[in-house]
C-alpha cells in the first residue's frame, strides 16, 4: 500500500548498503555501495519508497537474531525526503517486508555502482 | 522443548555461542545465567558422547543374527523460492525418492545433501545432521542476483548467483557439504561464530565439505584439488575457486573481487572487525592444518584424517570458545587414541599443525 509521498514521483533521497559475512569474505564487495534517487526511474523510486513504509524502515526494532554462518549482514540506510536512517539486519530475515526491500536496496546499489565505475560493462 | 521443569529458558534453547555472547554482554543477571549454562553444557556433552555410538551387547548381536540392521536414509525436502527473499520457498519441487526434476539446482542440492548424508553415516556412522535422522531440508532459486548460500539453523538456502561473477551456488558439492556440515557443528561443539572458533567453524565445514566431494569422485588425498567453490566463480573472474585448502590466498586475485585474503600460517594471522572477526579469512590455517596432515597419512582423506577430525568435534574438550591451538590439542589426542600416539597418523597431525605455527 503506498501512501502520501512514498506516490509522489518527486519522492528524493539515496539508498546505501554494506554487506558483510556470505560464504567467502571478499575484500572488493566489502565497500558500501550508494545509490541517489536521482538515479533511478520514477517506478524505482517509489518501489524503493513504499517498501520502506511496508517495511516500517524508520520505525521498526532491528531484531537482534545471532549470525548464522555464512549469513550475511546488510547494514542499510535510507534517506527519504529528508528522513534518514541506518540500521542493521541479518539474515535470515523474516519480516517479508523488510527482506523484500534490503534484496531491492541490494540490487539497485549494485546495478548503478557498476553504471558509474565502468559504464556498466565489467 | 522447554517444559514446566525448566527454571530458565536459557538452557533450553540457546546455543553455547548465544551463551557466550550473552555471558560476554549481557547483563550482570543475564551474564550469570549464561555462564551457569555454559558450564552445564560441557557436562551434558560429556554424557552424551560417553552413550553414544551403535548399539552394542545382546541386542546388537540378536538383530545381527537376524539380517536386521537397520541402514538409516536420508529424507530430503528440495523447495523453491522462485526469486524471492523467503526460505523456506514456497513451492515443493523434489521430495525424498522422487526422480530428478529438470531443474539443475533442485537437483543439484538433492545429489549434494544425499552425497553429504553418505559420507557422514557411511564414514562416520552419524545420521544426519544431529545423528538421529533430521529431514534435510534445502531452499534453492533464493532471491534474485543473490550471490550466497548459508545454514538458517533449520535449512540449507542457495541463491542463484549474479551470472557476473558467480554461478548458482549448487554448482559446488562442497558447498553443499560446507553448509550441512555447518549444522552438525551447531549440534556438537557449538563453535561461536566469530574470531578463532568462528574460523574454526568454517574450517571444519571445508574440511567436510571437500571430503564430500573427494569421496564421491573416489579420489585419494594426494589426487585432490583442495580448492572449495570451484567452478562457483565465473569464466570472468580471475580465480579458480573461493578458497584452496592446500594454499590459502591463492584462489583469486580479481579487480573485483580483490585478492584471497586467506593466511597459511599463524605469522600471518588477520586480525579485523570484519566477517566476524575474519572466520573465512583465518580458516585458511587449520584448513592447511588439515591438508598437510591428510596429504601425509596418505590414502583417503575421510579415513584416517577425517575420522579424527569428525572425532575431535564431538570430542568433551572442543567448546564453544575452542580456538586453534584448543582443537590442535584435541585432534593431536584424538589420533593418539584412534591410532596410537607414536603411531604415523599421530606424528603427522602434530607436524601439520606446527607447520601452520598453530603449536
Amino acid at each position: 500500500m503506498q501512501t502520501g509521498k512514498a506516490c509522489d514521483e518527486t519522492v528524493t533521497g539515496e539508498a546505501r548498503v554494506r554487506i558483510e559475512g556470505g560464504l567467502a569474505h571478499f575484500p572488493g564487495l566489502a565497500k558500501e555501495q550508494t545509490v541517489s534517487f536521482d538515479d533511478l526511474a520514477i517506478p524505482q523510486r517509489q518501489e524503493l519508497a513504499s517498501l520502506a513504509h511496508l517495511a516500517d524502515f524508520f520505525n521498526c526494532t532491528p531484531g537482534i537474531d545471532p549470525t548464522r554462518p555464512d549469513a550475511r549482514t546488510y547494514t542499510v540506510g535510507l534517506t527519504i525526503d529528508g528522513r534518514s536512517r541506518e540500521i542493521r539486519v541479518a539474515e535470515p530475515i523474516r519480516d517479508p517486508a523488510m527482506a523484500k526491500l534490503v534484496s531491492v536496496v541490494r540490487r539497485l546499489s549494485k546495478q548503478y555502482a557498476a553504471v558509474r565505475e565502468c559504464g556498466g560493462a565489467r | 522443548m522447554c517444559t514446566s521443569t525448566h527454571r530458565h529458558s536459557l538452557h533450553c534453547i540457546l546455543p553455547p555461542y548465544i551463551l557466550s555472547q550473552i555471558a560476554e554482554n549481557g547483563s550482570p543477571e543475564m551474564r550469570a545465567m549464561a555462564m551457569r549454562s555454559l558450564l552445564i553444557d560441557p557436562t551434558i556433552r560429556l554424557v552424551r558422547a560417553s552413550t553414544a555410538g551403535p548399539v552394542a551387547g545382546a541386542i546388537a548381536r540378536r538383530r545381527a543374527a537376524a539380517g536386521n540392521i537397520l541402514t538409516p536414509s536420508p529424507l530430503r525436502t528440495i523447495r523453491d523460492a522462485g526469486g524471492e527473499p523467503e526460505a523456506p520457498g514456497v513451492t515443493v519441487v523434489r521430495r525424498e525418492g522422487d526422480g530428478p526434476t529438470g531443474d539443475i539446482a533442485a537437483d543439484e542440492a538433492y545429489d549434494g545433501l544425499g552425497a553429504t548424508f553418505a559420507l557422514f553415516w557411511e564414514a562416520y556412522q552419524r545420521n544426519s545432521i544431529d545423528d538421529a535422522g533430521l529431514p534435510l531440508d534445502a531452499t534453492v532459486h533464493y532471491d534474485q542476483d543473490y550471490d550466497n548460500a548459508f545454514w538458517d539453523g533449520t535449512q540449507m538456502v542457495f541463491g542463484d548467483g549474479d551470472g557476473e561473477l558467480f554461478n548458482r551456488f549448487t554448482i559446488s558439492l562442497d558447498v553443499i557439504g560446507h553448509e550441512l556440515t555447518h549444522g552438525v557443528t551447531e549440534k556438537e561443539a557449538g563453535l561461536a561464530y566469530f574470531n578463532q572458533s568462528g574460523a574454526l567453524n568454517e574450517s571444519i565445514s571445508d574440511v567436510f565439505g571437500s571430503l564430500v566431494k573427494q569421496r564421491l569422485l573416489d579420489q585419494t588425498a594426494d589426487q585432490a584439488d583442495w580448492l572449495i567453490g570451484a567452478r562457483l566463480l565465473t569464466a570472468k573472474v580471475n580465480g579458480i575457486a573461493l578458497r584452496s585448502m592446500k594454499a590459502p590466498g591463492t584462489a583469486y586475485d580479481d579487480p573485483v573481487l580483490g585478492k584471497d585474503p586467506q593466511p597459511g600460517h599463524m605469522i600471518d594471522f588477520v586480525r579485523t572487525n570484519q566477517d566476524n572477526g575474519g572466520v573465512h579469512i583465518n580458516s585458511g590455517i587449520p584448513n592447511r592444518a588439515f591438508y598437510l596432515a591428510a596429504t601425509a597419512i596418505g590414502g583417503n582423506a575421510w579415513d584416517r584424517a577425517g575420522q579424527i577430525w569428525y572425532n575431535a568435534l564431538l570430542d568433551p574438550n572442543t567448546r564453544a570458545n575452542t580456538d586453534f591451538a584448543g582443537f590442535a590439542r584435541v585432534t593431536i589426542d584424538v589420533a593418539g587414541r584412534l591410532y596410537g600416539s607414536g603411531s604415523a597418523s599421530a606424528t603427522a597431525v602434530t607436524k601439520a599443525w606446527s607447520a601452520v605455527g598453530v603449536i
